[in-house]
C-alpha cells in the first residue's frame, strides 16, 4: 500500500448551508472574529418556480503544489508527508505574501497574533485518529475526509464512484479538497455582498 | 459578480499588500535608476553625464537604505525579519530581496566612496559591478509581482520588465529635479541646459518604451481569461481607472511627452491661450470632486503654461523638463499603486 494522503471530498448535493462546519472551525481552532477557516459559501440563481439555492463550503484546498509553500520566505509554511499544508506559528514573519499567493483566499493575518493562520484539516485531531471539526460536526455527512491512496477509505470511494471537480485547476496547484456535485456558477461567481464584505 | 448566480453569503478576506509595499516597489525603483543613471559617466565613460555621478550615488544609497524600512515595516513580526537569512527558502522571490537588498547597498557604498576619494578605476568596476545589483534589485519586486500567481494582474513575464523600464523613467525624471536644485544652488546659479536636455531625450525614451509595454500588457489581459479581462476592467473603468488613464497614463506619461518634445514656441503660444482656463477649470476641478490623487497632478500641470510664459525664451526646455518630471514621478508612484492594491482588487472567494 502506497503512503498516506489524506484528502477532503464534499458532497454538495448533501449540503443544506447550516453552517455547523464553520462554527465547529472557529470553536475547535480559536478563530477569531473578522477572519475565518472555512465558511460555507452560498448563491442564488433562477427565478421562481424555476429556482435553486446553492452551497460551496470553502476551506484550504492543502494543495500538492502548493503555490504558499513556493513563495514562503522563510519556511514557515510547509507540506507534512501526508499532505497537509501547515504554518509554523514561530517561524512566520507576518510577510503575507502566501495570502498574496494563494488562489482560494483562504489564509489570514490573525489580528493579534499578527502571524497568518489557515485551516490544517484540524491535524491534532486527526493525528490521534479524529475527524477535522468540521466533518465531524457536518449533519447531513456532506464532507468526508481520509486517505486517498487506501482504496478501502471512504474518500477513495467516493472519488472513484463519482464526477468531482476541483477549485481552479488552471492554477496548478493541484487541491486535494474534491467537490461532488458543485455549481459551477457558485464556485465561478466571486465576491460577496456588502453587508458581508463589511 | 454575475448575472446567473447571485451571491447570498461569502467570506472576502482582508487584501494582504498595502502601500507600504507599492511605496517600496517605487523607492526601489528610483535607487536603482539613480544608479544606472550615474554609472553613465562613472562606468561608460559618458563624459557629458559626469555631474550625475556623485547625485546618482547620493540617491541611489539614501533611497535603498530608507526603502526596506516600509518592508519591515509592514511585518506582522517585524522583529522576526532576521528569519528571512536563517530559514530561507530558495525557491521564493522575497529571498532574492534578501541578499540583494544587503549586498546593493554596501556595493553603493563603497562606489560612492571611491568616487568622492577620485580613484577613477575602482569607482568604474565598484559601478559596473553595482550594474546587475541595481537592474536585480529592482527586477526581483517584478519577480514578486509575477510569481503570486493568484493575481491576474500580476502574474504575467512582462512585469519584471515593466518595473525595470518604469524605474529608469522615474529615476531620470528624479534625476532632472535634482540636477536642477543642485543648479540653482552651485556657483553658476542655473543648471546645466545642455544636461537637462540630454536628461530630457533619455527620459522620452523610456516613456516610449514603458507606453508600448503597458499597451503589449493591457492588450493581452483583455484578451486572456476571465480573470485577467476583470483586471483589465479594474484599471480600465473600474475602481483604479482614475490612477491608470489619468495619473499614470495622462498625466504620467502623455503629457510629460508632450512637454519634452513640442517646440518651445508652440507651448508658449499654446500657454497664452490656454493657460487661464486650464488653471480655472481645474481649481473647479479639484474643488467640486475630492479626488486630490487625480486632482493634484492636473493641478500641477495646468501651471505649467504659466511657468512657460514667464521665462525667457532661451530658458524656456527647464520650466518644461521640471514639470514633466514632477508628473512623471507622480505618474510611476500610481502605477505601483496600480499594480499592488490594483492587483488585489478582485476577490478570489
Amino acid at each position: 500500500m502506497s503512503k498516506l494522503r489524506y484528502a477532503m471530498v464534499i458532497d454538495v448535493r448533501r449540503c443544506i448551508g447550516c453552517h455547523a462546519c464553520s462554527v465547529a472551525c472557529k470553536s475547535e481552532n480559536s478563530v477569531p472574529p473578522g477572519v475565518w477557516r472555512s465558511w460555507v459559501k452560498q448563491g442564488e440563481k433562477g427565478r421562481y418556480p424555476n429556482a435553486s439555492v446553492s452551497f460551496l463550503p470553502t476551506l484550504c484546498n492543502n494543495c500538492e503544489n502548493p503555490i504558499c509553500i513556493r513563495n514562503c520566505p522563510t519556511q514557515a509554511t510547509y507540506q507534512r508527508e501526508d499532505g497537509i499544508v501547515m504554518v509554523d506559528p514561530h517561524r512566520c514573519i507576518g510577510c503575507k505574501y502566501c495570502i498574496a499567493s494563494c488562489p482560494y483566499d483562504v489564509r489570514y493575518l490573525h489580528p493579534i497574533k499578527k502571524i497568518v493562520q489557515k485551516c490544517s484539516w484540524c491535524y491534532h485531531r486527526v493525528d490521534v485518529g479524529l475527524e477535522p471539526a468540521c466533518v465531524n460536526s457536518c449533519p447531513t455527512r456532506a464532507m468526508t475526509f481520509g486517505n486517498l491512496n487506501d482504496p478501502n477509505s471512504e474518500v477513495a470511494k467516493l472519488l472513484a464512484r463519482n464526477a468531482v471537480a476541483v477549485l481552479k485547476p488552471e492554477k496548478n496547484t493541484q487541491p486535494h479538497l474534491f467537490y461532488i456535485g458543485a455549481d459551477e456558477a457558485l464556485i465561478r461567481a466571486t465576491g460577496a455582498s456588502e453587508e458581508v464584505r463589511a | 459578480m454575475n448575472d446567473e448566480m447571485t451571491i447570498v453569503y461569502n467570506v472576502a478576506h482582508e487584501a494582504p499588500l498595502g502601500p507600504l509595499i507599492a511605496v517600496y516597489f517605487y523607492m526601489t525603483g528610483l535607487s536603482a535608476g539613480s544608479f544606472i543613471l550615474s554609472t553613465l559617466a562613472y562606468g561608460f565613460g559618458i563624459k557629458r553625464f559626469k555631474p550625475l555621478g556623485k547625485i546618482g550615488v547620493v540617491l541611489a544609497t539614501v533611497l535603498l537604505v530608507l526603502a526596506p524600512i516600509n518592508l519591515i515595516a509592514d511585518l506582522g513580526q517585524p522583529w522576526r525579519f532576521w528569519h528571512l537569512f536563517p530559514y530561507l527558502n530558495p525557491t521564493s522571490p522575497i529571498t532574492y530581496g534578501s541578499f540583494l537588498l544587503t549586498l546593493y547597498p554596501v556595493n553603493c557604498l563603497i562606489y560612492a566612496f571611491f568616487m568622492f576619494k577620485g580613484d577613477d578605476r575602482m569607482t568604474k568596476l565598484f559601478g559596473l559591478i553595482g550594474i546587475p545589483l541595481a537592474v536585480s534589485v529592482h527586477g526581483y519586486t517584478g519577480f514578486i509581482m509575477a510569481l503570486a500567481k493568484a493575481r491576474a494582474l500580476w502574474n504575467t513575464a512582462l512585469m519584471p520588465v515593466l518595473f525595470l523600464v518604469s524605474a529608469m523613467v522615474s529615476g531620470i525624471a528624479l534625476m532632472i529635479l535634482v540636477v536642477t536644485v543642485v543648479g540653482f544652488l552651485s556657483k553658476q546659479r542655473r543648471p546645466d541646459p545642455t544636461l537637462i536636455r540630454d536628461l530630457g531625450r533619455i527620459l522620452v525614451g523610456a516613456i516610449l518604451l514603458d507606453l508600448f509595454l503597458v499597451f503589449s500588457d493591457v492588450l493581452v489581459l483583455l484578451t486572456s481569461d476571465s480573470e485577467a479581462a476583470e483586471a483589465a476592467t479594474t484599471i480600465l473603468r473600474g475602481a483604479f481607472s482614475q490612477y491608470f488613464l489619468g495619473v499614470e497614463i495622462l498625466s504620467g506619461s502623455l503629457v510629460p511627452l508632450l512637454l519634452l518634445t513640442a517646440p518651445t514656441a508652440l507651448l508658449a503660444r499654446f500657454a497664452t491661450a490656454f493657460a487661464p482656463p486650464i488653471l480655472g477649470a481645474t481649481l473647479v476641478y479639484v474643488g467640486a470632486v475630492p479626488m486630490l490623487p487625480l486632482g493634484l497632478p492636473v493641478m500641477a500641470a495646468s501651471f505649467i503654461p504659466l511657468l512657460v510664459q514667464g521665462i525667457p525664451q532661451r530658458h524656456r526646455p527647464l520650466p518644461a523638463a521640471v514639470a514633466a518630471s514632477v508628473l512623471v514621478m507622480a505618474g510611476i508612484l500610481a502605477m505601483r499603486y496600480v499594480v499592488v492594491i490594483g492587483g488585489q482588487y478582485a476577490p478570489l472567494s
